[in-house]
């Protein structure tokens, strides 16, 4: 009955080959699509890790931003604390601490309000030296130093070995000010945080904020899968410490990768759709008519005593050999549309970041596996109706029928 | 025990019909296509049904053949009555029990000639084995042995009657029924099947049943029933079946 199913393909070759085509560019389409928004996706993954780290640990009215002073701080037992607790997590390379601060950075006659984010020099969690790309990163034994982003130096026209003024507000509610060099520039990936974030040394935000306490512990892990499990053990342990902190996942903290992908998601999901519903028309249409034909076929088999059943599976069959073969088809192509896209490496921008990449396509399990498992079925879906009918006529009509 | 050729006919009813009538609804009013018939073949019968074009033979053939109902009486298979059964019910008792061969021949283009003949091992899962050995079985009887890998469209009309025989046969049916056998195949052509038939009625012990409008296959049966106007009208009897 296999043979029959896949031996009636061979009946019209030009109507097989061209709803197998159609199905094929289908799933290429889609394919290609799903590639690039999945490698598109995971560049703003890696940029955004690169930025946040996997995990941060911190106060919730910091987090939710409604903090009216700095009663989020974190004291340095309780830091110490948190630290031990996550380090008993699987998965957990090691934790950092941070201490960010507003404050306004003069030059000359200049100035620009910045968020300067204190951070653990050469610490092996999460640090910028390796953006730098223009004099030296920060070192354990900097206290007065500052990394500028390459769009602000360009803005203030500084350069490294440049002094500036660092203003801010300490905790108590003083004016505080100290000069600070600037050691090197950084670039990142995004034109945001290169604008309006500096790096300085964790003592130095410390000794600014007249404060021993830091506002976040940063918890790297070995992999981004285990992300969410992590953040909810951490949760549940923190819960049980008593510790009233609260966790968030690099996904979160972003609300540009939030946003993205979600465009990103409505995007695809709706191109599927279109794939689908464009598929799944033409399909039927070209099987309702090769059901058709086969009418007084239909009737002989079944006066040969095939049941209405076995007649519908050997439609239904037939129609998912189609499936495969033009998904497979699509499955081909799709791949070496990826392949030339990555090899001709043309140059995207994409949205809010500094530096364009090599326009690339995925090609993962995931990228294949969804186009396929699509086509496929919407085949079987065409199928169905049409199938259906077929069984439906009398077995005398059937063969009267030319 | 009755001899009938090579093949003892002992006289259990295989197929019976009890006032059997078929109405056809034609505009308001409904065309009585057959019109009460009774008719009994037994084991080894070689009847042939002969009557003019619009008779009711394709009626009444089809439901012998159990692929259409009668709007009255009941036609027993095995002396079992068939009008409780359902669909499906009704295939597997075709698909066991009963060959068919067309007027068109019907073959399916898309398979060999061997493929063709299997068919009907598929349906009863028969082994692989015994599949092949008995489609060559067949193939031989009907004088087709090096046609299997074949396309039906590659064969001349006598020769995919012989398929379309040899499919019939396969499965060591009860019943071969044959609407018009002889019709779509030129008077020599048509003899040599009737010839084939006949044959394997004796050889096999396999009640036959011809329905057609062609005077000359008559000559080929041991019993001959007249139909008009969906009434069977007369029986005629032949001792010995050879034709001139
Ligand atoms: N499906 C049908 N609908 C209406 N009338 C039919 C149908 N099939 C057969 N008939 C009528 O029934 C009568 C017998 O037809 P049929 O059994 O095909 O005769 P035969 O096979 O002897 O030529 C004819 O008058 C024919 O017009
Ligand atoms: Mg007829």
């Amino acid at each position: 009955m296999a043979r029959l199913a896949l031996r009636n393909l061979s009946r019209n070759r030009r109507r097989t080959l061209l709803s197998a085509g159609i199905i094929a560019l289908g799933c290429a389409l889609s394919l290609v699509v799903l590639g690039f928004v999945e490698r598109s996706r995971s560049l703003i993954q890696e940029s955004t890790v690169q930025q946040f780290g996997n995990i941060q640990v911190a106060d919730p009215a910091l987090l939710d931003g409604r903090a009216e002073g700095f009663e989020y701080l974190i004291p340095p037992a309780e830091q110490a604390q948190v630290a031990a607790l996550v380090r008993t997590e699987r998965g957990v390379l090691g934790t950092t601490a941070q201490l960010a601060l507003s404050g306004l950075l003069a030059v000359r006659r200049t100035t620009a309000v910045v968020r300067a984010v204190g951070v653990v020099p050469e610490n092996d969690v999460l640090d910028y030296n390796d953006l730098v790309i223009e004099g030296r990163g920060l070192g354990p034994a900097d206290v007065g130093a500052v990394l500028v982003g390459q769009t602000l130096a360009d803005e203030l026209g500084l350069r490294p070995g440049d002094f500036v003024n660092l203003t801010a507000t300490t905790v108590a509610g003083a004016f505080n000010v100290s000069p600070l060099e600037v050691v090197g520039l950084f670039r990142f990936s995004s034109v945001e945080v290169e604008r309006a974030q500096v790096f300085v040394p964790l003592s130095f935000a410390q000794l600014l904020l007249a404060t021993d306490g830091v506002d976040r512990i940063v918890v790297r892990l070995d992999r981004l899968g285990r992300t969410w499990t992590a953040a909810r053990a951490i949760g549940v342990k923190l819960d049980a410490a008593g510790i009233p902190l609260e966790v968030r996942t690099w996904d979160v903290l972003s609300p540009f990768y939030q946003s993205l992908s979600g465009f990103f998601d409505i995007l695809f999901g709706f191109l599927v759709a279109a794939v689908f519903i464009l598929v799944f028309f033409i399909v039927l249409q070209i099987l309702t008519l090769s059901f058709l034909e086969r009418t007084r076929e239909v009737g002989t088999i079944r006066a040969l005593g095939t049941r209405q059943g076995e007649v519908f599976r050997l439609f239904v069959e037939e129609s998912l050999w189609l499936g495969l073969v033009g998904g497979g088809i699509g499955v081909l192509a799709g791949a070496a549309i990826s392949f030339l896209f990555n090899a001709a490496s043309i140059p995207w921008q994409p949205p809010g970041t500094v530096q364009a990449v090599a326009l690339g396509v995925d090609f993962t399990g995931a990228v294949v596996l969804i186009p396929f498992a699509v086509s496929v079925v919407s085949t079987l879906a065409s199928a169905f109706l049409p199938a259906y009918q077929a069984t439906r006529v009398s077995v005398v009509d059937a063969l009267r029928a030319v | 025990m009755q001899r009938s050729g090579f093949c003892y006919v002992n006289g259990t009813p295989v197929l019976e019909t009890r006032n059997l009538i078929k109405d056809y609804p034609l505009g308001r009013e409904n065309v009585r296509a057959l019109d009460g018939v009774d008719f009994t073949a037994v084991q080894g019968d070689f009847a042939v049904i002969n009557g003019p074009s619009g008779s009711g033979k394709t009626t009444l053939l089809n439901m012998l053949a159990l692929i259409d109902r009668p709007s009255e009486g009941e036609v027993l298979f095995e002396e079992k009555p068939t009008s409780r059964l359902t669909e499906g019910e009704l295939a597997l008792l075709r698909r066991e029990k009963i060959g068919l061969v067309f007027q068109t021949f019907n073959l399916i283009p898309v398979l060999s000639v061997a493929e063709n003949v299997e068919y009907p091992l598929l349906l009863t899962r028969a082994p692989r084995g015994a599949r092949r050995e008995r489609v060559a079985a067949r193939l031989d009887e009907v004088g087709l042995s090096g046609f299997g890998k074949r396309r039906p469209d590659e064969l001349s009309g006598g020769q995919r009657q012989r398929v379309a025989v040899a499919r019939a046969l396969v499965t060591q049916p009860r019943l071969v029924l044959a609407d018009e056998p002889t019709a779509n195949l030129d008077s020599t052509t048509g003899k040599q099947i009737m010839e084939l038939l006949q044959g394997l009625n004796t050889d096999h012990c396999v009640t036959f049943l011809v329905v057609t409008h062609d005077p000359s296959v008559v000559d080929y049966a041991q019993r001959v029933l007249t139909i008009r106007d969906g009434r069977i009208q007369g029986e005629e009897k032949r001792g010995a079946p050879r034709p001139a």
